[in-house]
């Protein structure tokens, strides 16, 4: 019996030492990911549901082998939890594992966010949102699908589900390169971002192309604007875009061509990251410091500069010597006044005046003029 | 960690708060001795002033470390600047603290040495407000104080090599001590 009570014991403090789990609500940040995070917890049925949210996939139908190609993803009825972060996976497969578009021959120039994985968060607005992926297309030719799924919280959520969304299988027929077809150099990907107030030049790399135009606009403009673009060596190229400050996005366009044939390539975005800064907590310690106690020398050695010689409080007897003064002061006088008193004569024809012989002088008799008070 | 991430609030708040008490009390101490009706109360704000100075100077090297250690620590500019001026405040609010105690309530009968007071004071709550207004930007993008057209964003710092701050440091406590051992020395002069 008693060790039933023991085992039960264990078994109930061991439950209890559990923490409640949930998924990760405020988001894990943008990575390569397989379907479902790989099998994880958002896989269970028992802990996720069907979103309601709608999915639209917008992608070219064909693509040529290795040639930049775009795919534009809208998401609509959203119901997402108060910080209305969604995860966004681009997908070739919905395996669980060796997802990722990349393992599928794809290349990923840029991701919605600037960056260059196949997951991505974002915020929704308005119960919508809106990304698109740049990708190289792959070299094996013939059909190819991409999918696209979701994942987020739910406002009303109390079992801490995760809500999932996909679609059917995108196909997109990759056909072989037509000959001197200007496109991107295999390899290059597009610069993350620059820092802030960097003008520096972006080298571009492309094959078959004779001529490289590229404009620019700032994220949400509509007006683009044409860039100046410099040769530097065959098929390699130097974009000038103006600098961009804060958290400015800038978006480019590649237009190569090849004789009277051009290939506008999608627009891609590069951000704006904050200058190096190569101080260090260790630093901002020490330098944190040394600030606090020079100006404490500082001050201190002003007050010593403006202190009144004496007026230091340990050192100051001022009340001390004022007090002696006043003692000394008033015993003197009560002295004085014992030896005048003295001296003073009462007279029977005046009565109430005393004759000072000294000063030859009456003086009021006090004691008199205090009855006389009374 | 989260702990220190809740803990740097709440000790912020309490710098915040004893900053402004301390400053705020120590400039309308500095004030009645030119406006009459603030001379009743001089003693209470005096005692105020100097009592929020002793917990400033507590929290503020609290605050240091929680930030240190807190979430919202990011390593850049401003971060870097947060810890700057919280250097700059406990040096003005440890000055404050020092020359009340050397010289008592009686420093304010004392036009420089009142003066210097009110510097102290004024300057550590400025330094407590810019650090409040960087913690802001940190946390929230903006600032109150983005009002002012001509308020830095305090994404730039100066910073100093570290075997130079050990140095400034040295500096430092070697002027503190001189500085305190000369005011000793008059004592001595004068016994």
């Amino acid at each position: 019996m008693k060790s039933r009570i023991i085992t039960l014991s264990a078994i109930l403090v061991l439950l209890l030492a559990t923490s409640s789990g949930v998924a990760n609500p405020g988001g894990k940040g943008d990575s390569d990911r397989d379907y479902t995070c790989g099998g994880s917890c958002h896989g269970d049925p028992s802990l996720s549901s069907t979103s309601s949210a709608i999915i639209d996939v917008e992608m070219s139908s064909t693509a040529y082998s290795g040639t930049a190609t775009e795919i534009s993803v809208s998401i609509s009825n959203l119901d997402t939890s108060d910080n209305g972060l969604v995860g966004i996976f681009l997908l070739s497969s919905k395996n669980g594992n060796n997802d990722h578009p990349e393992d599928y021959g794809w290349t990923i120039i840029q991701d919605p966010n600037g960056g260059l994985s196949n997951y991505v968060e974002v915020v929704s607005s308005d119960n919508r949102a809106s990304v698109s992926w740049v990708l190289l297309a792959p070299d094996d030719l013939g059909p190819k699908e991409i999918y696209v799924s979701i994942h987020h919280g739910s406002y009303y959520n109390h079992n801490n589900k995760a809500f999932i969304g996909e679609t059917e299988g995108i196909t997109v027929n990759i056909e072989p390169i037509p000959e001197n077809y200007p496109t991107l150099a295999e390899g290059w990907t597009s610069p993350e971002e620059r820092i802030s107030g960097d003008s520096s030049k972006i080298k571009i790399r492309t094959v078959n192309t004779e001529s490289l135009t590229v404009y620019w606009r700032l994220s949400g403009e509509t007006r683009s604007h044409e860039a100046t673009v410099e040769m530097v060596a065959d098929q390699e190229w130097e974009v000038s875009l103006p600098a961009t400050l804060g958290d400015t996005r800038i978006e480019y366009q590649m237009v190569a061509s090849m004789g009277d044939f051009s290939n506008a390539m999608p627009w891609l975005s590069m951000g704006t990251s904050e200058p190096y800064f190569d101080g260090t907590s260790l630093g901002a310690n020490l330098q944190s410091i040394s600030f606090a106690l020079i100006i404490l020398g500082f001050m201190v050695s002003l007050q010593s500069w403006f202190a009144p010689r004496g007026v230091d409080k340990i050192i100051d007897n001022t009340a001390e010597v004022e007090k002696s003064i006043i003692a000394n002061q008033e015993s003197s006088v009560t002295e004085l006044d014992d030896e005048y008193w003295s001296r003073l004569i009462k007279s029977e024809e005046n009565p109430g005046w005393l004759w000072d012989p000294m000063e030859n002088e009456w003086v009021a008799d006090p004691a008199v003029s205090l009855r006389g008070d009374e | 960690m989260m702990f220190m991430t809740a803990f740097h609030h709440l000790v912020v708040g309490l710098v915040a708060g004893s900053g402004v008490m301390m400053g705020i009390c120590a400039i309308l101490v500095w004030l009645s001795s030119y406006i009459s009706n603030l001379e009743s109360s001089k003693l209470t704000l005096d005692r105020a002033a100097y009592v929020a100075s002793i917990f400033t100077m507590i929290v503020i090297p609290l605050a240091m470390i929680s930030g240190n250690y807190s979430s919202t620590n990011s390593g850049g500019a401003i971060f870097y600047n947060k810890f700057l001026f919280s250097g700059i405040a406990f040096g003005f609010s440890a000055s404050y603290f020092v020359g009340r105690v050397r010289f008592g309530p009686e420093v304010w009968d004392h036009s420089s040495l009142s003066n210097l007071q009110m510097i102290s004071a004024s300057f550590a709550l400025t330094s407590i407000i810019i650090l409040g207004s960087i913690g802001s930007k940190i946390t929230l993008g903006e600032s109150t104080l983005d009002i002012f057209p001509f308020w830095p964003d305090f994404m730039n710092s100066i910073v100093i090599n570290q075997w130079f701050s050990i140095l400034l440091v040295i500096f430092g406590l070697i002027s503190v001590v001189i500085s305190l051992r000369s005011s000793s020395i008059k004592v001595s002069f004068n016994d």
